[in-house]
């Protein structure tokens, strides 16, 4: 999609960990990122460390809610907060120059906390998979 | 390790039985994540602070360790280097067939940040 990904996150070098939003459907999305040294996940083998996935899918999931905002007209992403993470599993490590595809699904939204699931894919090998809590500060 | 002497250093360690201990960390306030998240407003990552419990379950049982799954992991407060500039990490080793059961938590004199169960295995 054509939508700068800084319009919709609020994260920043050294952290930020999703390259652009490629496509929304109904309640789900995609977002894309490239694993390059940019990023403060990766490791002295070349490889991204375990909680990089958890935030690289918390990062899809605030883009996707960035998304949501500035189609209703906010001018800056949301500030979102993990909450609650339940049910990751790494199934490997990504290496630099891997791109992953991160499929959200964005559940109901109560008292500001919204459910999520995100499964991150490499090719057609699953990375990694969570549930999570997130709510706006 | 990623993120000991850059985003925490261990000032003490108070060993108890089997593979229990609490570390006492400084948050270092100068680590170079703070220019994103976020800028001009530093918070602690949430998930700065498993790789942090995951680091000290390696000081603790000595060896390599990789998160296979994380069972359930509660952010209840939000740290900052400047509000939590010491905390406590609080971890009980498990011992499993390909690794540790690991529960951990992360508070200061004021709050509880993190309760985290997961399973860790060797890498």
């Amino acid at each position: 999609m054509d939508i700068a990904i800084e319009k919709l996150i609020p994260q920043r070098y050294p952290i930020k960990v999703v390259d652009s939003l490629v496509e929304v459907n109904g309640e789900d999305a995609v977002c894309q990122l490239t694993l390059r040294a940019d990023n403060c996940f990766i490791e002295g083998d070349g490889k991204m460390a375990e909680p990089g996935l958890i935030e690289h899918i918390a990062q899809s999931a605030s883009a996707f809610a960035g998304y949501r905002a500035v189609s209703s007209g906010a001018t800056e992403p949301p500030l979102g907060y993990i909450g609650e993470v339940k049910g990751f599993q790494c199934h490997y490590r990504p290496s630099l120059g891997e791109t992953l595809l991160t499929t959200i699904s964005m559940g109901p939204e109560i008292d500001g906390i919204t459910l999520i699931s995100g499964v991150v894919k490499s090719g057609d090998k699953v990375v990694a998979e969570t549930r999570m809590k997130i709510y706006v500060a | 390790m990623l993120l000991e002497n850059k985003f925490y250093r261990v000032v003490s360690v108070e060993k108890r039985e089997n593979l229990s201990a609490v570390y006492s960390i400084d948050i270092l306030p100068e680590c170079e994540v703070y220019k994103g998240h976020f800028p001009g407003n530093p918070v602690c990552p949430g998930v700065f602070n498993i790789e942090t419990i995951k680091e000290c379950s390696m000081l603790l049982c000595g060896k390599p360790l990789r998160i296979a799954g994380v069972k359930q992991c509660r952010f209840t407060a939000i740290s900052t280097p400047e509000k939590t500039p010491r905390a406590q990490v609080e971890l009980l080793l498990t011992p499993s067939e390909t690794g540790y059961t690991v529960t951990a938590s992360i508070y200061d004199s004021q709050l509880r940040y993190v309760e985290f169960k997961g399973n860790l295995i060797y890498d």
